[in-house]
């Protein structure tokens, strides 16, 4: 049986992590240990194919959209330096934010059809995974609505029966990260956890309809 | 230290533009995330496997990086410590994924039982007649790495995409460069026996 | 149906049996608290699908205020949902299984109201992601799939 120090050895011929006069030994061994050699170039060949597999960049999916994103976000920062909000962080807020992230909205299209009033709702930003899904916003004076509309979002079929919740409280459990929807009397009616993806998982107790 | 993305003859130096973020530029740090977000997300990606929460991750390591702005001494290369930051993220996040109990990488305390010959790979995963087929053993090598507990992926990613040396490595971490060395050494253990049959069957 | 699918169901389904007991609870700090709804929009009275959902008194112009921007002559209330928003925790706001929306608070707007994320989520698939500031008073409509012969649509509204 190998000792740890043996092991360690292994691997840090392997990564070039030792002295040439280490090298030299840990050689001399090799060549009289086939079983040694044989996990040796096993490795070896795993970790080149390893380094082929995982590429160390790649192509961010809505790259100008990510830019823009992060431009928003650090527009609701505190400014690093007090001193400097006049500066430059008074041209981020924001009309000027939301002119700035619709020229860059990838995913869809976005388009502002006016500018906010103080007491308006407003959509700052939109990030559409599916390309062949389109989102535009506007305001409706009209309604006194705020509208995000999802263009292109494939139908649900005619045979699918939705059924519809009344939820009036809800609580939540951080240990085990998920969330209890109650109905009207009271009764459970829905529990909300995410699965290993971070994707939600709804579990219902009480369907109606 | 990680290959850096050098800036291009006659484009601003990166330590240039960190002087203009802390400056409060936001334009700056804007033309950092353009050089660097395509090895942030790289390296999220690989250790969550999951495209939409790598995007979000990586977001998050900016904000974090700009936040933390002021106090870089630009006393190493920015993407270093950039990169220090992204893998604390990113390993936070597995690391709250794990406590709550999602049972995906249990794998560590497994650390010193991995026996030669052990059978890992799923049972009801074929053995793939063309094991070593490009695009077969890099889906088997991504499913073996989502397989790794959160501290074996970790030194794994560090050094095989990242080419840390285990002193950047343990310093990266941080931990002892033993625990290096014995991390490392298990996760490959874990990893060739996960891939032992697509080796084999290639052989 | 692998075997991390069946743990998050199990783990589910014992979260939901002890959801029946009664348990001491924490409630966490909220910024507000929102309203949302799932309408069904839609012209023809054979497509109705009986649903008797009223909304609350404070919210009950919202289906003319739909007419407003939506096509149709009849919204109805598939399914509603009051929710408080949290924090430091995510909120979901969930009407129907089919249709439901994750909120994310970002603090008070200057000016009153809501900095919000929010992800607007068909079953198991994320169909957009914005940031939006929410105001009292001004109800955001989300323009969702169509269905049957009208068209499923997201609302939401911050509670006064």
């Amino acid at each position: 049986m190998k000792t740890p120090s043996e092991d360690h050895d292994l691997i840090r011929w392997l990564d070039g992590e030792m002295t040439d006069a280490e090298r030299a030994r840990f050689s001399t061994r090799l060549a009289a240990d086939p079983d040694l050699k044989a996990e040796v170039e096993m490795m070896q060949r795993m970790s080149s194919d390893l380094r082929a597999h995982l590429p160390a960049e790649m192509t961010v999916p809505y790259g100008d959209f990510f830019n823009s994103q992060i431009q928003v976000r650090l527009a609701q920062e505190e400014p690093l330096i007090p001193e400097a909000r006049a500066s430059w962080l008074d041209w981020l807020r924001l009309p000027t934010l939301i002119t700035a992230t619709a020229a860059v909205a990838i995913a869809g299209f976005m388009i502002m059809q006016k500018g906010p009033a103080a007491g308006d709702s407003v959509v700052l930003s939109i990030y559409v995974p599916n390309a062949s899904v389109h989102a535009r916003t506007f305001h409706s004076d009209e309604a006194q609505a705020t509208v995000l509309m999802l263009d292109g979002v494939e139908a649900i079929p005619a045979d699918r029966k939705i059924v519809g919740y009344y939820i009036e409280r809800t609580e939540t459990d951080q240990e085990v990260a998920t969330t209890t929807l109650y109905g009207k009397s009271g009764e459970v009616v829905l529990v909300v956890s995410k699965d290993v993806r971070n994707q939600p998982r709804l579990l219902s107790a009480t369907p109606r309809g | 230290m990680p290959a850096s993305t050098a800036p291009e003859p006659g484009e601003v130096s990166d330590s240039d533009l960190v002087k203009r973020c802390q400056a409060g530029d936001t334009r700056a740090f804007d033309v950092l995330v353009s050089r660097y977000r395509g090895k942030v997300y790289a390296m999220t990606y690989h250790m969550i496997q999951n495209e939409t929460e790598a995007w979000d991750l990586s977001q998050e390591a900016f904000i974090k990086a700009w936040r933390a702005m002021p106090n870089f001494k630009l006393d190493s290369a920015f993407y270093t410590w950039l990169y220090r930051i992204t893998h604390n993220v990113t390993y936070d996040w597995l690391r709250k994924k794990k406590m709550h109990g999602d049972g995906e990488f249990d794998d560590s305390r497994t650390e010193h039982r991995v026996a030669a010959g052990a059978e890992a790979v799923p049972r009801n995963e074929p053995a793939p007649d063309i094991a070593l087929k490009n695009a077969e053993l890099g889906k088997r090598i991504n499913d073996a790495i989502a397989k790794l507990s959160p501290e074996h992926k970790q030194v794994i990613l560090l050094r095989e995409v990242e080419g840390l040396a285990y002193e950047e490595i343990a310093q990266t971490i941080p931990c002892s460069l033993g625990t290096v060395m014995s991390r490392l050494f298990y996760a490959r253990k874990k990893l060739q026996e996960m891939l032992k049959d697509a080796y084999e069957n290639a052989l | 149906m692998n075997w991390l699918l069946i743990f998050a169901i199990m783990t589910g389904a014992l979260t939901l049996a002890n959801a029946q007991q009664p348990i001491p609870v924490v409630k966490p700090a909220t910024d507000g608290k929102v309203w949302g709804a799932l309408v069904y929009a839609t012209n023809n009275a054979k497509g109705f699908v009986g649903s008797n959902e009223q909304a609350p008194a404070d919210f009950a112009d919202i289906p003319q205020r739909l007419g407003k921007v939506f096509p149709y002559q009849r919204f109805e209330i598939l399914g509603q949902h009051l929710q408080d928003v949290f924090r430091e925790y995510e909120s979901w706001v969930v009407p129907t299984k089919d249709l439901f929306l994750k909120v994310d608070s970002k603090g008070p707007a200057e000016g009153g109201g809501m900095n919000l994320h929010l992800q607007f989520w068909r079953d198991q698939q994320v169909l957009v992601k914005t940031d939006a500031v929410l105001k009292a008073g001004s109800p955001l409509f989300i323009g969702g799939p169509k269905w049957r012969e009208g068209q499923l649509v997201f609302v939401l509204v911050l509670q006064k």
